[in-house]
């Protein structure tokens, strides 16, 4: 026997699951099961939870979490975090409206709006890199004057009347009968399922597990950051424009009172799915789970009554709690 | 036959300290070329020069023959150059392969990684050197021995031609040495060129073909190890005198001020035991990794020690914080004075002061500013700190002057226990004059002193009794005024 | 040789005093020159800045901002940060007002708001030091919990019928100036002086410069720290038994936003986001400044959308001269 395997039997020897399994395939782990067991406590209780249309209204209600979840997860496991989508989620919704208003075909004030959303993107990056402020600052501080540009350019009152055909990206779909499978729910998958893919597959983007695990080395090794993270950042404001965008159609109507709080929302479902916010942990799987997971308490607090206000504490609450958790596996792991 | 990599007359300076002196070194193909020194001799910046860390003030390198000219690790390895670092450029959360093929996966033309192909590349790589590892596995899954060989394996992808090493066996269990040593026979074999960085000569003599020795930035000389032995390299890895830089000897009492007893915190170190005695300098001297900081810290209650006793004066501390330490009359200089030691954007009165506030507060928590200011005026004075402007930011301040204020640090904590990591690091030869009359001067006044030098000469110019440290214990303690360098030298590295 | 250094000592001082003197040129002296030249713009722009009313409405309304700033300040100073201000306030907010409400007495009343804030500070304090969680993620959850609680409490209405000695408060005027705008320089000048002369603060520059080398000099990093964030959101607090008292009515959406304003307020009175920097003065004159921008764009019939605009501009804005200041520091 290789003295290499003798000491990896050493290793092995006595660990328990901690050990077995990485930190974030345990937290997803305990949040699938979680997942099930509240789904369960709650199917017992109201048996419309787990209908189908029913199933379908949590997706659609938290489908710009979801795909804004898609870039902060990425952001996540650079080492970053975003603030900013909560600005430029109702921004985009504005901008698109008011393109479509101005006449501009739907193509193009879609692509317009998609690139202001990278642009912005690409302004957080900027800050972030040229002056080394965490991007924590620099996210804030667009999320901050995105805020004002939305009511300014808005008067404060929502954007509507939108030609026809733009309903087809939010609103249409296939009709099941009891529920419309709407198409955007498509554009998530698709989204969901390419971002996962590339994350798992494709060389350039895993750097970003490289970038955020040890970023001196990826230096080390002639990675270059800055660039990278323009890269990253400008994905996280693209999502969060698709994400603006679907929803301007579902609602045939654009107002800079979208995506309240909805930063913390998405940054709690990535959290909760595994990502690590100190970097090079997260995955698309867990972050949809997260969101899942979100979705399920709000839609569940709907159901019984209960003051929905108790969503807001609810979401932080698993934050905190989710990070003490990471933070406590974390521990245990290095004894 | 042209070595397949030379230096020639490399010089490099930082500020006014020379690290290196037109420096010349080659390897050949299939040799292992053994590179050693005290701390500070060079090591590191000639390895950071080759690798392009540090850019050279002077001198040329050359590989195969060629000139070359690398800016950044990446690119000396993209030209056969691969360097090993003793800081590891895995990250935990990837597995093996991963980490080892990092930017150089196996990929489709779309950039979509073949993750079969990048397994069995990692398999038939760790085949090539001879060694069993699941390339699925996540690296921080792997001990730390078995990182630095899952690092050598990395460096070697490269298709190096030349593998540079730097203390490949610091942190390794004596099987893991033995199992890189077979990995270096085998590159051998390969005809791989390498450089075999450490202090412990046993190794050295163990696998090196030749062997360079660097004292204060020069080469002063190569030595076959089949015509050499242990006692030959110690001597040019030390020889200098020791000039008027130490101050006299003092009267030491016979008092015993502070004894450790059974101190351990494996795997960190073991069973430490020795004594402190009024007025006295003890010197501790050993490699770097030997123990010895971690030692002072957790006498210090910086750190937590698991078993053992410390002992003030007879009683027994139960330390839980730096800041018990200081009120019983223990402080420690630490050996980064960046890092851990000084407040850089502060002022050199709040650095000065900064371990005795609580002498200078009243009842109700204000502080008495007039005293502050005597206080950090009067250390300035006597420790002759440059300018003489309190009031200046740490930043502006030279080397020897920011040591010199942190030793003022201290001392204005009152010690009874002065515990010195590095007095003298990085600082030049007049201010370490100041600081070795200083710590004499604190010991003739009764204060017991501690001091953890790397430098040999330094340890036994200045201590009254030498305790040696190798890898975590206490191999021996030497008394008496004419300790020979060469002695410590053997327990530290034997 | 005792004359010797009393002289040296008296010309240190006199160097001392000159240094601070340097010291307020860089920040608080351009703050006050903006300050003048704008109060002057407004006041040759619009006859309505100078009345009285104004001037008292300007002044009241940056009390609530500065309370808060002061109390970032000193966060900051910690190398921390602390998001959750004007959540504790919308929460402190509810619950002395629900309390009083229900017939509690006054004192009682403000006595539980003030310990819910400080609760809030000391979750946050525990979770920093003693967990080493960073501070912002921390925050950020305690942002919308507090928030959330206060929602619940509320179910999102407003909380009126206070009793009128409650009122008196925040209504009461000395000198038509209200007692709150005194309180706030009260406290001003007291945080200040301990700022210079308390230990335990003193010793916050030294932990927000570099937290080890604090830790390994004997002081208390974690406790201060705690106590830094309990100090925080007890400012929260008060400013939110002022403003309940003020407006006569408690509301779980008072302090919205205001996290954001006391950070760059704090920045840009000279607090660095990397520690070890803050002060208590330059605060208090960016808050000034902030509150006169934001009030000539009322009396000028711009758009009071444009302040948030404004604000995110003036943190970007405090965000670079932070990046250049520690530029300088690392050149030198």
């Amino acid at each position: 026997m290789h003295d290499a395997q003798i000491l990896k039997s050493k290793q092995s020897d006595g660990v328990g699951l901690l050990q077995r399994f990485s930190l974030e395939t345990l937290q997803i782990g305990a949040l699938a099961l979680a997942i099930v067991v509240f789904a369960i406590i709650v199917q017992l209780n109201f048996p419309v939870f787990l209908s189908l249309p029913n199933i379908n209204v949590m997706i659609v209600n938290f489908l710009p979490e979801a795909i804004i979840a898609l870039g902060m997860t990425i952001v996540i496991i650079t080492a970053g975090i975003d603030l900013s989508v909560a600005g430029i989620y109702p921004f985009s919704a504005i901008i698109v409206g008011l393109l479509l208003l101005a006449g501009a075909p739907i193509p193009l004030a879609i692509i317009i709006t998609l690139a202001a959303g990278a642009f912005i993107g690409a302004i957080n990056a900027f800050i972030s890199n040229t002056f080394r402020v965490h991007p924590f600052i620099a996210t804030l501080a667009i999320l901050l004057i995105l805020r004002g540009v939305n009511i300014i350019i808005t008067g404060g009152s929502p954007v509507s009347g939108f030609p026809e055909a733009f309903a087809i990206v939010g609103q249409r779909g296939i009709d099941f009968g009891t529920f419309l499978l709407r198409y955007s729910v498509f554009i998530w998958l698709a989204l969901a399922l390419l971002i996962g893919y590339l994350l798992r597959n494709h060389r350039f983007w895993r750097l970003s597990y490289f970038i955020g695990g040890n970023r001196r080395s990826a230096r080390m090794s002639g990675v270059n950051v800055e660039r990278y993270l323009y890269f990253v950042y400008m994905l996280s404001g693209a999502l969060a424009a698709v994400a603006g965008v679907i929803v301007a159609s579902q609602f045939n109507a654009a107002s800079n009172s979208y995506g309240q709080n909805l930063e913390l929302r998405v940054i709690t479902a990535v959290v909760i799915g595994g990502a690590d916010l100190n970097g090079g942990a997260g995955s698309v799987l867990g972050s949809m789970l997260g969101v899942l997971f979100i979705a399920m308490i709000y839609n569940a607090f709907a159901m019984s009554g209960i003051s929905t206000y108790w969503q807001d504490v609810v979401v932080g609450a698993m934050l905190l709690a989710s990070i003490l958790m990471g933070e406590v596996l974390k521990r245990r792991r290095a004894n | 036959m042209t070595p397949v990599l030379e230096i020639r007359r490399a010089s490099k300076s930082f500020g006014s300290h020379r690290v290196l002196h037109e420096v010349s070194f080659g390897v050949d193909a299939g040799e292992v070329h053994a590179l050693v020194g005290e701390n500070g001799a060079g090591k590191s910046t000639l390895m950071n020069i080759i690798s392009g860390i540090h850019r050279r003030d002077a001198g040329e390198i050359l590989l195969n023959g060629e000139s070359i000219d690398p800016t950044d690790p990446w690119q000396a390895r993209q030209l056969g150059i691969s360097v090993v670092f003793q800081e590891l450029s895995l990250t935990p959360n990837m597995t093996v392969a991963q980490n080892i093929f990092v930017r150089r996966e196996p990929t489709s033309a779309l950039g979509l990684v073949h993750w079969r192909q990048l397994n069995d590349d990692a398999r038939a790589l760790f085949e090539r050197i001879g060694i069993d590892i699941s390339p699925t596995e996540l690296v921080g899954n792997y001990s730390v021995g078995i990182q630095q060989i899952i690092e050598i394996a990395k460096a070697i992808s490269f298709d190096a031609k030349v593998l540079i090493m730097d203390e490949p066996t610091s942190a390794l269990s004596e099987s893991e040495v033995d199992r890189l040593f077979s990995i270096i026979a085998e590159l051998k074999q390969q005809g791989v060129a390498i450089v075999f960085i450490s202090h412990k000569l046993g190794e050295v003599l163990r696998i090196a073909d030749r062997v360079s020795v660097l004292r204060d930035g020069e080469m002063v000389g190569v030595v076959n190890p089949s015509h050499s032995n242990q006692d030959e390299i110690i001597h040019m890895m030390v020889g200098r005198s020791l000039g008027d830089l130490y101050p006299a000897k003092g009267v030491v009492s016979d008092e015993i001020l502070l004894e450790v007893e059974g101190l351990s915190h494996p795997p960190l170190f073991r069973d430490i035991s020795f004594s402190l005695r009024r007025g006295e300098i003890l010197g501790i001297a050993g490699l770097v990794g030997a123990g010895r900081t971690e030692v002072a810290r957790a006498i210090f209650g910086a750190d937590r020690y698991s078993r053992g006793s410390v002992k003030l004066a007879g009683i027994k501390l139960d330390l839980k914080s730096p800041r018990q330490a200081i009120e019983k009359g223990i402080v420690y200089l630490t050996e980064d004075r960046k890092v851990m030691g000084l407040f850089l954007s502060m002022t050199m009165r709040d650095n000065i002061v900064s371990s005795a506030l609580a002498r200078f507060t009243d009842a109700l928590g204000l502080l008495k500013h007039r005293a502050i200011v005597n206080e950090s005026l009067r250390a300035i004075k006597q420790n002759d700190i440059r300018p003489r402007d309190d009031l200046l930011s740490m930043t502006s301040l030279s080397g020897g002057n920011q040591q010199k204020s942190l030793l003022a640090k201290c001392l204005s904590a009152n010690p009874k226990v002065l515990i010195a990591d590095e007095p003298t690091r990085g600082v030049d030869v007049g201010a370490k004059v100041k600081i070795h009359q200083a710590l004499r001067d604190l010991a003739n006044r009764g204060i017991g002193v501690i001091v953890i030098s790397s430098e040999l000469p330094e340890v036994l110019g200045l201590s009254d009794r030498v305790v040696v440290f190798r890898e975590g214990h206490v191999s021996a303690v030497l008394d008496g005024d004419n300790i020979a360098q060469a002695d410590v030298m053997r327990y530290a590295v034997q | 040789m005792r004359r010797s250094i009393s002289l040296f000592d008296s010309f240190q001082r006199l160097r001392s005093s000159l240094a601070l003197a340097r010291l307020l040129q860089n920040r608080s002296v351009i703050l006050a020159l903006l300050i003048l030249v704008i109060s002057i713009a407004l006041s040759v722009l619009t006859p309505a800045f100078l009345s009285s009313r104004n001037l008292t409405f300007v002044i009241t309304g940056m009390t609530y901002d500065l309370l808060l700033a002061l109390g970032m300040t000193i966060v900051l100073l910690l190398w921390g940060i602390d998001l959750s201000v004007g959540s504790v306030l919308g929460l402190t907010a509810v619950v002395t007002t629900m309390l009083l409400q229900d017939g509690a007495s006054i004192p009682l009343a403000i006595g539980v708001g003030m310990g819910v804030s400080a609760l809030c500070g000391a979750t946050n304090g525990f979770f920093v030091a003693y967990l080493n969680i960073a501070p912002f993620i921390v925050t950020l959850g305690m942002m919308s919990v507090a928030r959330g609680i206060a929602t619940v409490l509320t179910s999102g209405y407003f909380v009126s019928g206070l009793p009128d000695a409650y009122k008196a408060i925040g209504q009461g005027r000395l000198f038509n100036v209200p007692y709150m705008v005194y309180f706030a320089l009260v406290v001003v000048v007291i945080l200040a002086f301990l700022l210079r002369n308390w230990r335990p603060l003193r010793e916050a520059f030294y932990i927000g410069t570099n937290p080890e080398a604090a830790r390994l000099a004997g002081i208390r990093v974690a406790l201060i720290t705690l106590g830094g964030y309990v100090f925080c959101s007890m400012m929260a607090g008060t400013a939110a038994i002022f403003m309940t008292s003020r407006l006569s009515m408690g509301f779980f959406q008072f302090g919205l936003g205001a996290e954001l304003k006391a950070i760059a307020a704090a920045v840009i009175g000279g607090a660095s986001l990397r520690g070890g920097t803050g002060s208590i003065f330059g605060a208090t004159l960016a808050v000034f400044l902030l509150a006169l921008i934001n009030n000539g764009f009322v009396l000028l019939q711009g758009s009071p959308n444009a302040q948030n605009v404004i604000m995110g501009g003036i943190l970007v804005i405090a965000i670079m001269i932070d990046a250049y200041r520690r530029r300088e520091l690392a050149e030198d």
